[in-house]
Formats: structure tokens, sequence, C-alpha cells
């Protein structure tokens, strides 16, 4: 049985509709993506799995629970962690911790659970003199101070720097190896690549694909891509001979071709048969960024 | 008191419980920012002032015929009394839990198993003891130190004094339950208040008052304490009034609390 599943929700507010028939469902112990535009139901998605909103139509199923009938229970066993949540000023990260381990039945140990996410010399410190990836760090602490079997993570690393952000992937890696399912919502697609087992795409309310990153990354048009500096001339039209070339593009002396995948063996062939060598050689293979903006309405209106 | 009216609003809801050792830590944190971020001490700070100004007046003493052979101390020692649970349930309440919101840390409480009646009961728990110290205090002080004699029927002055504070608690416990900002909580919950202040006599004597204004007094949450000390009216009258007020804020604040 699926750890949560989401079935056609459908949620508005006032005029917007905000998330129209999603569903996906996921897996135990996986590390689950959404991933979309800014402003494609992302987020309110992941506030009806929470129980923050009530969906208006359709079902959501988290551990067997209704998240909004079923609240308080939905929270022992799922760890949220949410775009600006604040704390009080004035209290110090190990009151903190203590604080929101008190409500739960079965509660980490928090001086581990500190040590783990750096946060162990700051436990005096109070909440206000922490930095941006300190608060991100205690944030996700308390997402896993209630021992959850789901945590679900919205932007975690967003506002971090690169350090910052790839300690965090290690600790999302940590967590799942711990046997915990993760539900994770980023924009970034490096970060999905990194750490997902599976992407739902989310496009204006809407799942336009649910698959691998490397699954989404094929469907993003798939092919490749490669630009070179020919060694002797040659003809546009000896490219587009080719049956795997789809386009060619020149720069000064560089030129640009995209096609199929099996594009830069046909072109590396054809120069080998005419003795000319390809200087400054890139090969890109299309990805999840391909994906994104080839599947998303974001990316057909630019 | 209050507090075990609220804890057993969200009951209805069966599901919705919070361990006791999550109310007790709840407790303990809204203890720790009142000491840290001072600010609610002035609700028992300013009456103390008041009484000390009132206590040291010479001619406050003497009883008056008018007053019915009491002192004017003796009228004014419960009003000032009453000023620290006004102050505490419709300006420390709604701005102390307005401020949390406000700065989005209820956000936060809202994604774990606490549920809105628990965190509206742990700020209402404390800060009854904390009404209650205040009140002690200015009841000692008016007492044993100015000499005020308190109302005979203490019996009845307790217990709608208990009331009275269930009463406008439970309606601070709205205000706390909505308003989004310390202004708004400011907004809600002071209009209220100065009714209160009106009717509680602080700004002109209760029996002074045109006979209309003192049957709604009878209405009003520290109006109708005030008449059941007087001895006006019915009072189980009051009292009932006084519940009505306890029961609709404690059941309405529980189920409109916003987290955000």
């Amino acid at each position: 049985m699926p750890v949560i599943e989401v079935e056609r929700l459908h949620k508005r507010y006032g005029e917007l509709t905000a998330v129209d028939e999603v569903s996906f469902a996921v897996e135990q112990g996986e590390i689950f993506g959404i991933l979309g535009p800014n402003g494609a139901g992302k987020t309110t998605t992941v506030e009806c799995i929470s129980g923050l909103r009530t969906p208006d139509a359709g079902s959501v199923r988290v551990l067997g629970l209704d998240p909004v009938a079923d609240r308080d229970e939905l929270h022992q066993s799922v760890g949220v962690q949410l775009q600006e949540a604040g704390l009080p000023d004035k209290l110090q990260v190990r009151e903190v911790m203590d604080l929101f381990a008190s409500f739960y039945r079965d509660p980490a140990d928090v001086a581990a659970l500190l040590r783990r996410l750096g946060l162990h010399e700051k436990s005096r410190d109070r909440y206000k003199k922490l930095s941006g990836g300190q608060k991100q760090r205690l944030a996700i602490a308390l997402a896993l101070v209630g021992n959850p079997r789901v945590v679900v993570l919205d932007e975690l690393t967003t506002g971090l720097d690169p350090h910052a952000r790839r300690e965090t992937w290690e600790l999302v890696e940590q967590v799942r190896e711990s046997g915990v399912t993760v539900l994770l919502v980023t924009h970034f697609m490096e970060e999905a690549e990194r750490l997902c087992d599976r992407v739902a795409l989310i496009d204006r309310g809407r799942v336009v694909a649910v698959d691998t990153p490397e699954g989404l990354a094929a469907r993003g048009g798939g092919g490749q891509r490669m630009r070179f500096r020919p060694s002797a001339p040659i003809e546009d039209a000896d490219l587009l001979a080719l049956p795997e070339v789809a386009t060619v593009v020149r720069r000064g002396t560089q030129i640009e071709v995209t096609g199929a995948d099996e594009l830069v063996s046909a072109v590396t062939a054809l120069l080998a048969r005419r003795q000319i060598t390809a200087g400054s050689l890139r090969i890109e293979q299309s990805s999840l960024d391909d994906a994104f903006i080839h599947l998303t309405e974001h990316g057909k209106e630019n | 008191m209050t507090a075990v009216t609220v804890a057993a609003a969200p009951t209805a809801r069966p599901r919705r419980r919070m361990t006791s050792r999550g109310f007790r830590a709840l407790m303990g944190m809204h203890v720790k920012l009142m000491f840290r971020e001072p600010g609610v001490f002035v609700m028992i700070l300013l009456p103390v002032a008041l009484l000390l100004v009132f206590g040291l007046i010479p001619g406050t003493k003497k009883p008056e015929v008018s007053l019915g052979g009491r002192s004017t101390l003796d009228v004014y020692v419960p009003t000032i009394a009453a000023m620290v649970p006004l102050l505490i349930a419709c300006s420390g309440l709604p701005s102390l839990m307005a401020s949390f919101r406000e700065r989005n840390a209820l956000r936060r409480f809202s994604v774990s198993p606490v549920p809105p009646g628990g965190m509206l009961a742990a700020l209402v728990a404390v800060l009854t003891a904390f009404t209650l110290g205040g009140v002690v205090l200015i009841v000692l002080l008016g007492t044993a130190v100015f000499g005020a004699h308190m109302p005979t029927d203490l019996g009845a002055v307790i217990s709608s004094f208990v009331l009275g504070f269930a009463a406008v608690m439970a309606v601070g416990m709205i205000a706390a339950a909505l308003a989004t900002s310390s202004g708004m909580a400011a907004g809600m919950g002071m209009p209220f208040m100065i009714l209160n202040f009106f009717f509680s006599g602080l700004y002109v004597p209760t029996a002074e008052l045109p006979h209309v204004f003192q049957t709604i007094g009878g209405y009003v949450p520290f109006g109708a304490v005030m008449d059941s000390w007087s001895g006006q009216g019915a009072l189980w009258q009051h009292l009932a009034v006084l519940a009505g007020y306890t029961v609709v804020g404690g059941v309405v604040s529980a189920r409109v609390f916003r987290w955000e």
C-alpha cells in the first residue's frame, strides 16, 4: 500500500485554482520529488498532505489517515518542514527541540539529532542569532524530532549556499537510509536529479508527468547536442543529409548540431570519413532541465 | 478553571489530544518567554501603582455616607484588582498569541501534534496563574497595608470574580484565536476592555450611573461581577451570564483558531 496517496486533488482560493486534479502515490522508503515552476501548486499540494488545507475535492491519504480529520494523529508520524515557519526569537535551540520532542509519544534523542545536524554547539544560542542555514537545519531537525515514518520537506535548500546545500542533501539521503519515506518539494533540477527516486512534475495545478529523473529527462525531447570547431570546412547540407541530424547552427567558426540519440556517433563518423577533426568538442545529453522546459507551460511561453 | 474549560473543548473531536508532557512543556515555554520579554508585567505593575497612589492619599480611608459607610479605598480595591484580569484577558492574551502568529511561529506548531485548544489552553493557564498572583498582591496590599475592608460575603465575591475572569478570558481567547497581528489584537480586545473598565466602576462609581446603564452593566462580565459584590440583582443571574460568556468563548475560540 502506498504511504501517501493523492487522488484528483482540487484546491481553489477564491477565483484562483491552485491545484487542479493532482494524483500521485508515494511508496514506502522512496524519496519522491514534487517538481515544478513557482506558483505551480506545489506548496498547496504539500499543505493539503500535511493537513493545513482542506481540499475542495479529491482525496488525500497519508499512512491510511485523512490529514484534516486525523490531523493530530497524522503529525505523530509525519514530520513536516514548511516554508516560512518561524519560532519565538528568544528561545534557545535546545529549548525548542525539547519542547517539540515533548509533543510526541515516541520522540527522537534530541542531543543525538542536534549532533547529526551539526547544531550541537548552537544548543544554547537563541533562535534569532542563527544563520539562515542553521535555521533551515533546525527546521529539518524539528521535522525529524518525532521519529516520523514520513517527512515532508518544502523547498528545504532554498536560500542555502552551495556548500550547505550539499550537506543538506547528504542529510536527506541519511534520513532515507534510516527507512523514512521522503516527500521533497523543489524547483532545483539538480536537487531532484541527485536525490529523488521518482518525480512528479507539476505545472499550473496539474501533474504533467510522473517518472524517474532519468525517465523524465529522456522525455524532454530526448536526443543530444554537440558543438565543435571543424579543422576543415564542412557544408550544412552534408550534416543535414545525415538522418540523425535535426538542426545545424553556426556561430562564427563553431557549429552546433542537435538531433537524435545516435547523433554523436553519426556526426563523428562523417567527420572521420572526411578526415576532419572536431576541435573544442562539447556534447550534452538532454537533461531534466530540458524536460522541465519542454513539459511545462512556463517553458513554452519563453 | 478556564484552562479546564478550554482543554475540554477539543475533546468534542476525539482524536485531537496532546501529551500532558507536551502541555507542561508548552506552559514552560510561555513562562520563559514572559521573563525574557517582560512587557506583560506592566499589567500587574500598573494597577499596583494606581493602588499605591490611592492608598497614599489621606482622605481615601475615611468612611463616606454616600458610599454606604464604606471608604473610597474600600470601593476602589476590588475595581483596581479587576484591572489585572481585564488587562491580561483583553490585551495580554490576544497580543501574545498574535505575536506568535505574526512571526509565523504558529505555522511551525501547526504541523506538530498540538491541537488549537491545547495551544490556547497552555497560554491561558500560564496567564491565569499570573493573574491570580497579581490579584492576590493587590488585595493583600489594599487590606494589610492600607487597611481597606473587603466585602463581607466572601463566597459570592470569590465565585463571581473567578467566573468573571473566566468570562473575559474566554472573550480574549476569541481575539487570540483570530488576531493576525498585535495591532489587530489590540483593536479587538481594547473596546471590550474599556467597556468592562467602565462597568467595573474604574471611571465612575457604578452606583452613580443612570438606571438603564446599571441594567446593561449586569450583562457585561465585570459589571455582573461588581453587581454580585454590591448585592444588586439576583446572584444566580449574574453567575449565569458569566458562565455563558465562558462556554461560548471557549468553544468558539478552539473552532475558529487560525494558525497563520
